[in-house]
């Protein structure tokens, strides 16, 4: 045992001390940072610099349209102060064109930013035309036809005789469309944090088993080459080192997701602090998943048993070649595996209950990356969970045994990489 | 009778297309030196990893110091230094040698204290430079090979396994392994190297055993060996180089079995059934001006080729070394 622990501290230590290790921790937290608060950041910057105040309207609708669109675009917003209101020209429908034409030439002068033309076809059919440097920005048009559309519809309940007031007020309405999940247990939290969630579950396992079972393969083939794993076999039994090795990079990477889980949690209960700091009065509704504690249980589960089963793969292609080259080659097939998994990750989450869903969750090569996905984007019985699980358990047990014994003669044969029928052979003399 | 160091009994290895090693049988007295002797291919390294766990005999046993050779604490009362040999590059040399000295079962703090002695012994840390701060691939080759070796002593093993230890050795480095190896057998450890360099064996081993194609040759102490092989050889000196009478004289395979002919000195085996005295008048009459004409031990050399030359080396042994 003291010799387990002996590899097992080596492994960990020597890579938890590497420049790698510690960008990689300290830039997983900045990058998920960004992701939560970049887009709501950018969301809002977004509507509050539209710069619909820096327009000219032209109204050749003689109905005072356009100064009702003017009203609505100075409204003062949640995000900020009211921008100025843009300026409204009331002509008649002949003078348009010249006019158009001139305010277009003062935008390509950069003396405004656009200029918005109302007409008799914007009063019957909701028609109306914007030209502008902005013409790109979603926000800006959303919020230009938001504004015509109230108008409009103002102006129609008016001219069918309802008072300005009344009229103003119908037209105020605002739509907030809030998603909640329900689960076994009654109303969850928000459906798109979980299938956020899931998806970002499922990426930080094919992460997590891609990078340290390749960092495994890495390690065992180091070992070989440099003729270490000799003197290392004269002292411990290769099943010690190679399960002091699995264990060992395994407990750095549940280290680093720790961080990273710790500081997710942190950014998540500061939330309002930055955005305050960055000046963002208005924040967003970020919905926390619901997530129960029988999920999250399965889910560490998942992880280990996954990291294992391809962990002793790729220390089993470690000890079958002889070369950097090599390995890329020979890993292949294992790389298959998890990419087979991860492709089906957007065709599960959208439809977490199709068949393929069901199928890929039972596969023991997928199911560690699916089945977590799925399990936290929509809920899922505990017996499939289980029975899932108690697959991948069987498949990981399996692994590890061919492995072990290609581990075994691999990592003190030189040469030629071998056939699969030599493969065959070293399984079943160790 | 004190328990042998190493005992291997019917031991053999077979692989697919070959056996490596063929029913071989040999012990090791303690306190000696002893010499694991072949050429190229012989199954050194087999039996050496056998020996140490690394690979499983189909038959046979071993022991090492009176206990089976597989159980864990057994392995820790050996040193070993394989062929090949490497060290982790990236890592600390004093982190290496900890992680080695942990893996044979001596705890952090013995094993600093050791590391230390060591270090300063090979000259590897001094007022100047402390190289065991070092990464490993920051070292000379030289100097990682006195890593490795304090790799293989840090745990003051009783038995001490050196697989072809001189190759590769500057004419330094391979000094300071010849004295620790005689440090050693001061101490009363016991040493067995392999080597197919037969003058490093004659001057260190106090017994050798020679296999060839897997199979035991012979085994004994250096004296029974010689001693089995004495009066066969002569070592012959001509004033000048030989008559053709005196050539033919030395072809005879009645009288010469073997002759190793440097020009005008020979190393000469005789032919069963022959002796000195008829070979001596022979060359006179032959008209040889003989300087030197002397019954001599053989070297370990001689008896090496006469030995395995009359066996053979299996071709493509070379595998597992």
């Amino acid at each position: 045992m003291a010799k387990l622990w002996a590899v097992i501290r080596r492994e960990y230590l020597e890579r938890v001390r590497t420049k790698w290790f510690v960008i990689v921790t300290l830039f997983g937290p900045l990058f998920f940072g960004g992701i939560m608060i970049l887009p709501a950041y950018l969301s809002v910057r977004s509507m509050r610099e539209a710069r619909v105040a820096n327009i000219r309207i032209l109204d050749a609708t003689g109905t005072g349209l356009g100064v009702r669109i003017a009203d609505r675009l100075a409204a003062p917003t949640l995000q900020g102060p009211s921008p100025e209101r843009a300026p409204v020209d009331e002509l008649r429908p002949a003078e348009l064109a010249a006019r158009e034409a001139e305010l277009i030439a003062q935008i390509q002068r950069k003396e405004l930013a656009g200029v918005l033309v109302v007409d008799s076809a914007t009063v019957s059919s909701g028609a109306a035309r914007y030209a502008g440097r902005n013409a790109g920005s979603v926000g800006d048009i959303d919020v230009m036809e938001a504004a015509i559309r109230q108008s409009l519809l103002a102006f129609r309940l008016e001219s069918e005789g309802i008072d300005a007031a009344r009229a103003e007020s119908l037209t105020k309405v605002r739509v907030r469309l809030t998603a909640d999940r329900v689960t076994d247990e009654g109303l969850g939290g928000s459906g798109i944090a979980n299938t956020i969630f899931g998806f970002g579950v499922a990426f930080l396992l094919y992460f997590s088993i891609v990078f340290y079972g390749q960092a495994i393969l890495r390690g065992v083939l180091e070992e070989k080459t440099t003729r270490v794993a000799e003197v290392i076999v004269a002292s411990v039994s290769p099943d010690v080192l190679l399960a002091g090795k699995v264990i060992g990079v395994g407990a750095v990477g549940l280290t680093q997701q720790l961080v990273w889980v710790l500081s997710s949690v942190g950014f998540y209960t500061q939330r309002a602090t930055i955005f305050g700091a960055m000046g963002i009065k208005g924040m967003p509704q970020v919905g926390l998943p619901s997530v129960e504690p029988f999920v999250l249980v399965a889910l560490v589960l998942f992880f280990l048993l996954g990291y294992t089963l391809y962990a002793s793969l790729f220390a089993a292609v470690g000890a079958m070649v002889g070369s950097q080259e090599e390995a890329q080659q020979a890993a292949q097939p294992v790389i298959m595996l998890l990419v087979f998994s991860i492709i089906f990750a957007q065709p599960v989450l959208t439809n977490p209950n199709s068949r393929l869903a069901e199928i890929v969750s039972w596969v023991p090569f997928s199911a560690p990356i699916i089945m977590p996905m799925r399990m936290t984007a929509t809920p899922i019985g505990a017996g499939e969970i289980i029975g899932s699980l108690l697959g991948v358990l069987l498949a990981s047990v399996a692994c590890v045994w061919v492995a072990a014994r290609i581990y075994r003669v691999g990592l003190l044969m030189y040469g030629k990489r071998p056939s699969l029928a030599e493969l065959g052979r070293w399984i079943r003399q160790s | 009778m004190p328990t042998p160091a190493l005992e291997i009994s019917g031991v053999t290895k077979r692989y697919a297309a070959h056996t490596a090693v063929r029913d071989l049988s040999l012990t090791v007295p303690t306190g000696t030196v002893y010499g694991l002797l072949g050429p190229n291919g012989a199954g050194k390294t087999t039996t050496i990893r056998m020996i140490l766990n690394i690979i499983a005999p189909d038959t046979g046993t071993i022991r090492i110091l009176g206990a089976p050779h597989a159980a864990g604490a057994s392995l820790d009362r050996v040193g070993y230094l394989p062929e090949e040999r490497g060290l982790y590059k990236k890592m600390m040399v004093r982190d290496v040698l900890r992680f080695l000295a942990e893996l044979k079962g001596i705890d952090r703090k013995t094993a600093d204290l050791r590391i230390d002695e060591w270090l300063e012994r090979l000259t590897l840390r001094t007022e100047a430079k402390d190289w065991g701060r070092a990464k490993v691939d920051e070292l000379s080759r030289g100097m990682q090979q006195k890593v490795q070796f304090i790799g293989t002593l840090l745990h003051d093993p009783e038995l001490v396994i050196l697989d072809e230890p001189f190759s590769g050795l500057d004419p330094i480095n391979a000094q300071a392994l010849k004295d620790t190896v005689v440090e050693l057998r001061r101490r009363g450890r016991t040493v067995i190297f392999s080597t197919h360099l037969m003058d490093n064996a004659e001057r260190l081993c106090d017994a050798v055993c020679i296999i060839a194609g897997g199979t035991k040759v012979l085994d004994g102490t250096m004296t029974d060996v010689k001693g089995a092989h004495a009066g066969r050889t002569v070592a012959l000196v001509l004033e000048s180089d030989p008559p053709s009478d005196v050539r033919a004289a030395l072809a005879d395979r009645s009288l010469v079995a073997r002759c190793d002919d440097h020009g005008r000195t020979f190393e000469l085996e005789l032919a069963s059934g022959a002796d000195a005295q008829t070979l001596l008048r022979r060359l006179v009459s032959a008209g040889a001006v003989i300087q030197r004409f002397e019954r001599v031990q053989p070297s370990l050399h001689q008896i090496f080729l006469e030995r395995v030359g009359a066996t053979g080396v299996e071709p493509g042994m070379s595998g597992h070394g």
